[in-house]
């Protein structure tokens, strides 16, 4: 074996050794020597030279950074997730055709689109949605992560909150709670609209808090402009949209007036 | 210029002359004059014409034909002619067409025009792919880009984008796009540094095209949003364009934009390129219902469409009455087709609407109705409709799709009233929206009215150009003289 490719690999067996015990300080230390490391080699992207040790290299260079971003989910960094991700992704793209697929592969995939999700980047989770095969969109990671958006979308909620209890991967539960606040968060501003009062308690279950004091510390600070009053909560909301009793008159010249300067063009 | 170019989609619209008085060698020959006067004036006019007369021609295009007509006008002894003779099944008797008499009486290193050889090229290719030779096509267009590379005239251009086309048309068939993605950068960047318009009108289309085949969306619309726009030399690249940039935005859900894309390019897509505009209609279609529309029926019903718009017109159908049910057997029955069509994921997408189309529905016929009725009506499958059905109606009060409110404690849906209209701005705004589209499209339509650069100077004939000339340098004179008298 090469001697470099060998240098490489044990440091990298230290490295998995450290996260299995969760020592994050080692692992980003390891992680940063491991990424300057695979920069010597010549086969992985964005060159892809074809040199003998290309297939062990590229596989090495995949592990390496698949457990980049295990890492990340696990020190809940998200920018190091999206960085990481995309060094990844050429591995699962560009040299499909030169490494056997990893297993790892779909869960990752699902991983971001979760992260996207949670983010609340829909357009860029289409856009990823696309790039995978049908037999990709059958796996249950993604599937888990496109019914989702799905229920997301229609507000469904409750389904949302209820498929943290089904995640298919371990390390989906990280982005699952992030989904949890940012779900709580739409509930608010629906309820707002949809209700002119609730309950105390009916609110405390819609908002999915365990204690009326968790909930009303959330209106404090969240909501300040709800009020609560003999039990219940009131969502101050002003029903405008009152039929309109003068004419925007300004408006209206300009609009008359840019119709006189297109008709005198015509004519 | 609007040259009867065919759309990818659907090749070689038949328009063959019917008249066989004059040979297809003749006809070549023509051609290749008009080439050569274009070269020499420099009219790019006259190249374009020359591409249009060529593509009328193609179905007569055969093995004996080309190898004469290379002969008459490459020579037998350049490198040109060795080069492209090789794709060129060797036949010694000569077809009835081919006229013999002009042949062979060739000088043997007779100076070639660039514009020639190029056309050359791109007749051969035609034949290659006409042929389904697709291999050798492959072999013969990668050659030509490699002579084109070396060659910077603006005469060339036309014929260089027609040749871009057929390069990456031959990579398509044989299923290697991804091969040539590299080159095709490459090229755009020299026809974007000779400012070869037409040229990076081709090419940026054929590299949006080539992402979209493998569903690259993201770098498709990186590029382009960055690549040079200006304003477009061909309707067809125009319109492809159009298609392409529709079909990004509704990957990215920017659906307002898309359709606007979507429908021009499905307007501007020339008659004949049927399958085209069936691509571009179905696109707009989901777009549209996406985006709360219900598409005309008339739609549906466009000549040669009905067929392949069906599975399209049942969707729409599903959507319109709010029936998940419907919706769901549609979407199975139909599956294939909306796999090859690629917008499986867009169907998806759907299913959110027609849960909206139906309480839509709901909110208007009833005042007031339990929220477990709701969930029976949209027919919600899951452990607990009326939680999702709460959830799902608060959403769309928050949406503005409904105008109404909740009561959580009798768990029921209130509708309110819906107002008059015709008390608030809402009329005005949307006669507003409408003067502008018609103001908008009249400037669009004095614009495009206008007329190719130099055709005024075209009518004045030779004799009277002189005639002008003459006048002119005798007013010069005068006017020195005059000059000469003031001193």
């Amino acid at each position: 074996m090469d001697p470099k490719l060998l240098e490489v690999s044990q440091v990298f067996d230290r490295f998995k050794a450290a996260l299995a015990r969760n020592d994050f300080d080692t692992c980003t230390n390891l992680l940063s020597q491991l990424k300057v490391m695979l920069t010597e080699f010549k086969s992985l992207p964005p060159l892809f030279e074809k040199t003998p040790n290309a297939v062990h290299e590229l596989t090495l260079g995949r592990d390496v950074y698949e457990h980049a971003v295990i890492l990340s989910v696990k020190m809940e960094d998200q920018d190091a997730f999206e960085r990481d991700f995309f060094q990844l992704k050429p591995y699962y793209t560009d040299a499909r055709e030169l490494i056997p697929p990893s297993p790892q592969e779909c869960p990752i995939l699902g991983l971001n689109l979760l992260r996207l999700l949670v983010q609340n980047r829909i357009a860029e989770f289409h856009t990823e949605l696309e790039l995978l095969s049908p037999s990709a969109m059958e796996n249950p990671c993604i599937q888990h992560a496109v019914e989702l958006e799905q229920s997301f979308m229609e507000g469904a909620y409750n389904r949302v909150l209820s498929a943290r209890q089904s995640v298919p991967h371990e390390t989906f539960v990280y982005f699952m709670d992030l989904l949890a606040k940012t779900v709580r968060d739409e509930i608010a501003g629906c309820s707002e609209k949809a209700y002119d009062y609730l309950s105390i308690s009916d609110a405390r279950q819609t908002l999915l808090f365990s204690s009326d004091n968790q909930l009303l510390e959330y209106i404090k600070e969240e909501h300040p402009e709800w009020e609560i009053k003999n039990g219940f909560v009131f969502f101050q909301k002003a029903k405008e949209s009152a039929p309109s009793k003068e004419i925007p008159s300004l408006q209206l010249i300009n609009q008359t007036l840019s119709y006189a300067r297109e008709l005198e063009r015509i004519v | 210029m609007t040259q009867d170019v065919e759309m990818k989609d659907h090749p070689t619209p038949s328009h063959s002359v019917s008249s066989a008085v004059p040979t297809t060698l003749q006809h070549l020959k023509e051609i290749a004059l008009l080439i050569e006067t274009g070269s020499y004036s420099k009219e790019v006019r006259r190249i374009a014409r020359a591409v249009r007369l060529t593509i009328a021609l193609r179905k007569k295009l055969t093995a004996p034909v080309i190898s004469s007509f290379l002969d008459h006008s490459l020579g037998q002894g350049s490198e040109a002619y060795g080069r492209l003779s090789v794709y060129l099944p060797k036949d010694d008797e000569h077809d009835m067409e081919v006229d013999t008499a002009t042949s062979g009486s060739q000088a043997p290193a007779k100076h070639v025009l660039p514009e020639l050889e190029i056309y050359c090229y791109l007749l051969v290719l035609l034949y290659l792919i006409d042929q389904k030779r697709y291999d050798e096509a492959k072999a013969c267009s990668s050659a030509s880009i490699v002579r084109l590379k070396n060659l910077n005239r603006r005469t060339i251009d036309v014929l260089a984008s027609r040749l871009y086309f057929y390069y990456s048309y031959s990579y398509e068939l044989t299923g290697n796009l991804a091969e040539i993605r590299g080159n095709l950068l490459a090229l755009h960047r020299i026809a974007t540094l000779r400012h070869d318009e037409l040229s990076q009108e081709t090419l940026l289309n054929l590299l949006l095209r080539n992402y979209l085949h493998y569903n690259l969306y993201d770098q498709a619309e990186k590029l382009r949003s960055k690549a040079p726009r200006f304003e477009a030399h061909s309707n067809q690249q125009f319109s492809r364009y159009l298609f392409y940039l529709g079909k990004i935005r509704t990957i990215q859900l920017e659906y307002t934009d898309a359709k606007e894309s979507l429908l021009q390019a499905a307007r501007k897509a020339p008659i004949a390129a049927r399958g085209f505009r069936i691509q571009c209609n179905k696109w707009a279609i989901i777009v549209r219902l996406l985006l709360g529309e219900i598409p005309e029926r008339t739609i549906f019903m466009q000549k040669g469409m009905e067929k392949a718009l069906r599975p399209y017109f049942e969707l729409t159908n599903a959507v319109r009455i709010g029936d998940l049910e419907l919706f769901k057997s549609v979407a199975e029955k139909f599956a294939s087709t909306f796999n090859t069509d690629r917008t499986h994921n867009l169907i998806v997408r759907l299913r959110h609407n027609v849960i909206r189309t139906g309480l839509r529905n709901i909110s208007i016929s009833y005042s007031r109705i339990s929220l477990a009725d709701v969930a029976k009506k949209l027919r919600l499958d899951s452990s607990n409709p009326v939680a999702d059905a709460e959830s799902i109606v608060a959403k769309a009060i928050r949406d503005g799709a409904i105008d109404a409110t909740l009561d959580h404690a009798k768990g029921c849906m209130l509708s309110k009233e819906t107002g008059d209209i015709y008390s608030t701005n809402e009329p005005q705004a949307a006669f507003n929206s409408r003067i502008a589209f018609c103001l908008n499209m009249h400037n669009e339509a004095v614009r495009a009215l206008r007329f190719p650069p130099n055709t005024h100077k075209e009518k004045e004939s030779a004799e009277k150009r002189r005639e002008r000339q003459q006048q002119e340098q005798e007013l010069a004179k005068h006017i020195a003289e005059e000059d000469d008298d003031d001193f």
